[in-house]
């Protein structure tokens, strides 16, 4: 069974003051139908940018998709006309963004910007659009959705917000769903909320989600299958309990033991030394090597692939000669 | 040991504007009757949700906020009752370290006169003194001494944020107010200040007061740990016994959304609390617990009487039905 979305090889470019840097390299993902893929990493790693290259929103120029395909139910996105992607941005994937404040209009209803979104992409009246913006934020759980959809952004709280944005992005019923850091604005009980809503939805709607998040912690309670990325290439991909209970590569294993554990913890967190490299500044070798505890003289010559060891495809020279 | 800092009953009022030209003016009560004390050496940790008041009740305490009442004893002296000049004094006592190492480091100043610039204010030590104490503090929170003449664009925010704890340290403070120290950083950054700040706790017997709303920091970090909402304390306990035994059902309900790997999807698990809603407007408080609205044990008694800060076991507990 070939996958729902499928990303290959995709390679995305990006000309700076550095001249060109590659902000992606290779990167091969895939999600099914009803499956959540998470995708980890640190900032800088090109996790938004990913998500952002499915949705055909990579600012172009500076940005562009050097290689590579994006496949949605087997159509290649890099090929569409920007009339196509419009198309099928809303009805066929639907993005949820970080800070909800700021991907919703101020000067309109939460009531009309749905209503706005299914009639873009559906045969319906006016008010039969905001009767179902209505049932739409009745579904995502905001209390008394008749009078909340003529409420405008500022009044809602950021999880209501975020819950409009949902409702939003579920309003024509998309087969995927990109969720990029949706609950880095909100306090911990309402990310509960959100996470346990997004849980529901894909239940009812049989979505793919893809989960894109720093927290390793939300990637075990949400995520199928896990891809963790480093400097615009995946260094570590497979399921998400393989992933996270047989880690491989050193940088999947210093961001799940850098975390400070609810449960009791050792006295001194592990680090992980250094920080993420500028992309311009990147060799011919791995990436991690310079915070690297296995480094060895071929890490710095020679960039790693992503082949199958064990378990799940890891990228490390470390793991590949038995040194981990 | 010796208590350091005990605050007693310190509540923050912010004035709203009149609602209509002769209307009266309402009073937000940011933080109502709070009390805790702190011991030399010791850290106390404050979490809770945006809104809950716990970096009011920080700044109150070292009166970056005015306090509206309430006492504020550190080493036996009301901090809320010194003049401008003695509170100034006291302030090498005092210091803290901000949650955004971008914006709380002057852009254009170099970093070496960043962290030397409180000895400048309190005139503390001759200037060959001061400079020596800047290298020293450099190596001691981990920056090389040929990084001294950068500028704070250089610095990745980890490191940043070691300026900003050198900054803190020069004046030998006996209290360190942590306002959420690892919040803007990346996870496998936030585990090299986080172990950082052990060691100098151990190293100088500092005490923290340290405000986050991550669970998980502060177990890593902090020896008690208070639970705010709403402007109250709900909760206060030792470490271990608050994460292991939580008594106050927000500290459960805490403790049961934020994210763990402990939990994990493909065994289908269901979070055990689950409260739904957002906090109350503190304009208007309930008359009750301020958290009954949203509490899966809420009875009559809870939205009529306000429950008070009890001892229960090693904990402290402000509810009518704990455990």
């Amino acid at each position: 069974m070939s996958a729902l979305l499928q990303i290959e090889d995709l390679r995305v470019t990006f000309n700076t003051r550095y001249g060109p840097v590659t902000a992606l390299d290779s990167v091969s993902l895939s999600v099914n139908a009803g499956e959540t893929l998470g995708v980890v990493g640190e900032s800088g790693c090109g996790k938004s940018i990913t998500a952002l290259s499915v949705m055909g929103l990579i600012p172009s120029p500076p940005g562009k998709i050097a290689g590579g395909a994006i496949r949605l139910a087997g159509e290649d996105l890099t090929q569409a006309s920007e009339a196509r992607m419009r198309a099928l941005r809303g009805a066929e994937m639907a993005m949820i963004f970080q800070e909800p404040m700021t991907s919703l209009n101020p000067v309109f209803t939460v009531g009309d910007q749905i209503a706005e979104a299914i009639m873009l992409h559906q045969k319906v009246s006016a008010d039969q659009a905001f009767r179902d913006a209505v049932a739409l934020l009745d579904r995502v759980g905001i209390p008394s959705p008749d009078r909340r959809a003529r409420d405008y952004p500022h009044q809602l709280s950021g999880g209501m917000r975020q819950r409009v944005m949902i409702a939003m992005a579920v309003s024509c019923r998309p087969k995927v769903l990109i969720a990029d850091e949706p609950t880095t604005a909100l306090d911990v009980t309402v990310q509960a909320q959100i996470f346990d809503l997004l849980n529901e939805i894909q239940r009812d709607f049989g979505a793919a989600i893809i989960l894109i998040t720093h927290d390793m912690g939300a990637i075990s309670e949400m995520a199928d299958r896990v891809a963790v990325m480093y400097a615009g290439r995946v260094i570590e991909q497979g399921r998400a309990d393989d992933v996270l209970d047989l880690p491989q590569h050193p940088y999947t294993r210093g961001l799940i033991s850098c975390i400070p554990a609810l449960g009791k913890g050792e006295d001194t967190l592990r680090e992980i030394p250094g920080v993420v490299p500028p992309l311009h500044m990147l060799g011919a070798g791995c990436a991690f090597a310079d915070r690297c505890a296995y480094r060895a003289p071929r890490c710095d010559s020679e960039k790693p692939q992503l082949q199958a060891h064990g378990h799940h495809p890891v990228a490390c020279h470390a793991v590949e000669e038995g040194r981990i | 040991m010796t208590t350091l800092l005990d605050v007693r009953d310190l509540t923050v009022q912010f004035a709203l504007p009149r609602q209509g030209f002769f209307g009266p003016r309402p009073v937000l009560e940011a933080v109502r009757q709070v009390s805790f004390s702190l011991e030399q050496g010791r850290a106390l940790g404050i979490v809770g949700e945006s809104g809950s008041g716990k970096t009011t009740t920080a700044m109150a305490t070292i009166r970056l906020v005015e306090a509206a009442g309430g006492k504020v004893m550190f080493q036996g002296e009301d901090l809320l009752q010194l003049d401008d000049e003695a509170m100034r004094q006291r302030r090498r006592d005092v210091q803290l370290i901000f949650q955004d190492p971008y914006s709380s480091l002057n852009p254009r100043a170099r970093v070496a006169d960043i962290v030397r610039e409180p000895m400048d204010l309190m005139e503390i030590g001759t200037p060959e003194e001061r400079r020596a104490r800047v290298t020293e503090l450099f190596r001691l929170v981990g920056l090389r001494p040929d990084q001294l003449n950068l500028f704070p664009h250089q610095f990745s925010g980890g490191q940043r944020q070691r300026i900003s704890i050198a900054r803190a340290l020069t004046t030998n403070p006996k209290l360190l107010v942590c306002d959420e120290p690892v919040s803007a950083l990346d996870v496998a950054i936030q585990a090299q200040i986080l172990n950082l700040l052990a060691r100098l706790k151990a190293e100088l017997g500092l005490s923290y007061l340290f405000i986050s709303h991550d669970l998980g920091v502060v177990r890593h970090v902090c020896d008690d740990v208070a639970v705010m909402y709403l402007g109250k304390i709900v909760e206060m306990a030792p470490r271990d016994a608050l994460f292991d035994a939580p008594q106050h059902p927000y500290t459960q309900a805490l403790l049961s959304a934020a994210p763990s790997l402990a939990r994990r999807k493909s065994r289908g698990y269901v979070r055990p609390v689950k409260i739904s809603g957002d906090p109350p407007s503190p304009i208007n408080p309930p008359k009750g617990c301020a958290f009954a609205d949203r509490c899966p044990k809420a009875q009559e008694v809870c939205r009529k009487v306000q429950p008070v800060l009890e001892p229960h076991g090693p904990s402290r507990v402000a509810c009518h039905f704990p455990g």
